[in-house]
């Protein structure tokens, strides 16, 4: 890069517009774009071989503004794809690097993401190839807040979800709460609908953390669940009840399939 | 009919073989088993049967532990006639030429003829094993290691497919013990391609494992992941190597939360092992993940496994997280956890114990959904040692939702209303049947398929055939002739 005093520039550039108060997103989008051009040019964006580290720094200092320019600007796919590009820089030249200030925070915007999506496999794919002990999986907090959603989530504590929302070890972990708190509303939902038969409409709104009645008025019209007004209740049409019936094409099939093997060993 | 004669034949070398580990006869010195190893090769490429060098390399354990560097020495010296330039690159690789070594061989047998080259193979690999049980010998080895691999691909024989898949096992070995397992992968990757091109079965499930094998020790789930997606895994392979490709799977699979999955690979991979005795260790390291996997289903394994002697020490740790949650306590989870927390890092099963809480706490509920038939939620909340009555609520619904309970929330009163047990008839028995009687009939027929026949036996047959068939031909040209004849005689009347 050195080679290339134009990319230079453009990088303090990049910099100063992703760090100035606010943070200028549509300078940086362009920025990023022509960087990116220099980048593939330079045959830094998919790095090879034996390459400069510095080279190799700065290249990977832009792909994480990137990243992190495209949380902000609520563009997943473009944050994917910054994600897939700096895999190369965190693992395959973790050895020729200096770490990375920002690796932990993107890599754990990454579970968050994964886990709005209800991609529970890839989540935890991902957290197994982390190069971390258990114990310092626990001690950093941008790894520990996702694992520690993901734990409540499936155990049931939606509430403790809901309080950490505030509690985001940086600020682009925000932009993926509202997308959680969706998630964990249907989740809610879904398991209101099994275990109970009705439901006062206060609770209702206490239990999925609608702040007013008319969200949850919209939510349950969404759902398809019978509101009472007069009385006050939301209930559940029980459904797959006494829905026993026998799977006649199956067990004919079955039958079948025995016979043929019989008779093949016969 | 030639089945039963096989049977018989089998049992008659099983009898032997029996007969040799029971009572040996004073073992051969790792000399003359290499030498009669060498004969056994050789005799395997001229008849082309590949049983004779399996039989050799069943040995090679056992053999390697016994011999040393003198011993190999000689054994080339023995094995190659006196002129040869392989055995002077054979004997360049091993270490320390002592001259009592060299002044053992005065008189070395008159071997003039050179040996097939599976031999040089073979013996390279002794000479890769005992580089690589010092630790100097470590980057030698892997010289020697790659250097072999690149001459098998050069040679192509499909004789020498056996011996080639313990040489690249040899490789993987030599890198792992070098501290480089990482640099491996581009050449196990390209000598996998080789393999599978050439449909070298036995090799491609060596490789296929080895790098199975690097990709899990580098946590990279992933790439392990695409591995086995983007290759097949040969169905002629080994047992040893089924056992191994079943517990990488397993290992893949209970990684990606599909536990049904993993549970049938690790079972597979327990089936196909060896002996407990023979390889404790896989089989120690098999059954760690496989109970844990069976906690992870909501299964409970069985008390007699941690009887096993084998198992017995090996599984302490786990036997005390199965007791916490067999009695759905948390605090007991909690505690055994960070107990046992080396350990479990150690055997790379703790994340994986971690994600039990969640199943730690739905036995509980489903306990206490058996014994109370209406609770309060603050009870539950208090006796699960949960941090609030809110989360009791919204965890009681979830267990209701994945129908780890059979009951309802009366939200107004605060409690839990348990419904009675549902009978065990409906639709799920006959799907658990028809799943038995699947396996048993595959059972069958992967053993038909299994069944062995002598080689050319049919031929035997078909000449029988063909002289049968020669012989209502005569038979046919007689009775002709006769009619014939008869038919003269009448003539003549």
């Amino acid at each position: 890069m050195s080679s290339q005093p134009n990319l230079r520039a453009l990088y303090t550039e990049l910099i100063r517009s992703f760090t100035s108060q606010p943070c200028d997103l549509k300078k940086c989008g362009t920025l990023l774009s022509q960087l990116k051009i220099g980048l593939i040019e330079a045959g830094l964006l998919l790095p090879q071989g034996e390459l400069n580290p510095t080279d190799l720094q700065v290249a990977r200092d832009i792909l994480e503004i990137g990243a992190f320019c495209s949380i902000r600007a609520r563009d997943v796919p473009s944050f994917d794809r910054y994600f897939s590009q700096l895999q190369t820089f965190y693992t395959d030249y973790s050895s020729v690097l200096p770490p990375s200030k920002r690796e932990y925070p993107i890599r754990g915007l990454h579970l968050i993401r994964l886990l709005t999506q209800n991609r529970i496999a890839e989540f935890h794919t991902t957290l197994e190839s982390l190069p971390l002990s258990a114990d310092a999986i626990a001690k950093n907090q941008f790894i520990s807040h996702p694992v520690n959603l993901e734990r409540w989530l499936m155990e049931g504590s939606y509430s403790k979800v809901w309080n950490a929302r505030e509690e985001a070890p940086a600020e682009e972990y925000k932009f993926f709460v509202d997308s959680l708190m969706g998630t964990i509303r249907n989740e809610i939902a879904s398991c209101g609908e099994a275990a109970y038969e009705r439901l006062p409409l206060k609770d209702a709104a206490t239990l999925l953390f609608f702040p007013n009645r008319s969200d949850l008025l919209r939510f349950a019209e969404e759902r398809g669940w019978q509101v009472n007004l007069t009385e006050g209740t939301i209930s559940f049409t029980k459904k797959g009840e006494e829905k026993m019936e026998i799977p006649k094409q199956k067990l004919i099939s079955a039958s079948l399939a025995y016979a043929r093997e019989l008779e093949q060993i016969i | 009919m030639a089945d039963v004669e096989m049977r018989k034949q089998d049992e008659k070398k099983e009898e032997e073989k029996k007969e040799e580990n029971k009572t040996p006869p004073p073992p051969p010195t790792p000399l003359a088993e290499i030498k009669a190893n060498v004969a056994l090769i050789d005799k395997a490429v001229s008849t082309l049967e590949p049983r004779f060098t399996h039989r050799v390399l069943r040995s090679l354990t056992a053999l390697r532990k016994r011999t040393d560097v003198t011993v190999l020495r000689n054994a080339v010296e023995d094995i190659y006639p006196k002129e040869s330039a392989t055995k002077k690159s054979l004997l360049s690789w091993l270490p320390g030429s002592s001259d009592s070594a060299a002044s053992m061989d005065i008189d070395p047998k008159p071997t003039t003829l050179e040996p097939v080259p599976e031999v040089e193979i073979y013996l390279r690999l002794l000479t890769t094993y005992i580089l690589l049980s010092s630790s100097e010998g470590y980057a030698k080895a892997l010289q020697l290691a790659k250097e072999t691999g690149e001459k098998i691909s050069q040679l192509n024989r499909r004789s020498m497919d056996p011996i080639a898949a313990k040489v690249w096992y040899a490789v993987d070995r030599a890198y792992e013990l070098g501290g480089d397992l990482a640099d491996a992968r581009p050449l196990l990757l390209s000598a996998q391609r080789t393999a599978s091109l050439r449909h070298d079965d036995e090799s491609q499930a060596a490789l296929i494992n080895c790098l199975l094998r690097n990709y899990i020790h580098y946590s990279l789930f992933d790439q392990a992941d695409k591995l086995v997606s983007k290759t097949t895994f040969p169905t002629s392979a080994s047992n040893g190597q089924f056992a191994r490709y079943h517990y990488y799977l397993g290992r893949i699979k209970v990684v990606q939360l599909n536990y049904s999955e993993a549970h049938r690979n690790l079972q597979q991979a327990i089936r196909r092992a060896p002996q407990p005795r023979t390889a404790p260790g896989f089989y120690q390291a098999v059954h760690k993940f496989f109970i844990v996997v069976e906690l992870l289903m909501g299964d409970i394994p069985d008390r007699s496994l941690f009887r096993h002697p084998v198992l017995e020490k090996a599984l302490i740790a786990y036997f005390d997280i199965v007791k916490a949650v067999r009695t759905g306590s948390l605090s007991q989870f909690q505690s055994t956890l960070s107990k046992h927390t080396s350990t479990f890092t150690l055997d790379k099963t703790y994340t994986l114990i971690l994600r039990l809480r969640q199943n730690v706490i739905k036995t509980g509920i489903r306990r206490l959904s058996l014994s109370y038939s209406r609770i309060s939620l603050r009870d539950i909340c208090h006796k699960l040692h949960l941090d609030s009555e809110e989360d009791a609520e919204y965890i009681v619904g979830k267990a209701i939702r994945d129908g780890v309970i059979e009951g309802r929330i009366v939200h107004e009163n605060g409690w839990m209303e348990c419904a009675g047990q549902k009978g065990g008839y409906g639709p799920e028995v006959s799907d658990i049947y028809g799943r038995r009687i699947a396996f048993c009939l595959d059972l069958h027929n992967q053993s038909v398929k299994a069944m062995r026949y002598p080689l050319n036996a049919h031929r035997k047959e078909l000449a029988a055939a063909e002289g049968a068939r020669e012989r209502e031909k005569e038979l046919a040209k007689e009775i002709q002739e006769g009619e014939l004849d008869d038919e003269d005689l009448g003539g003549d009347f």
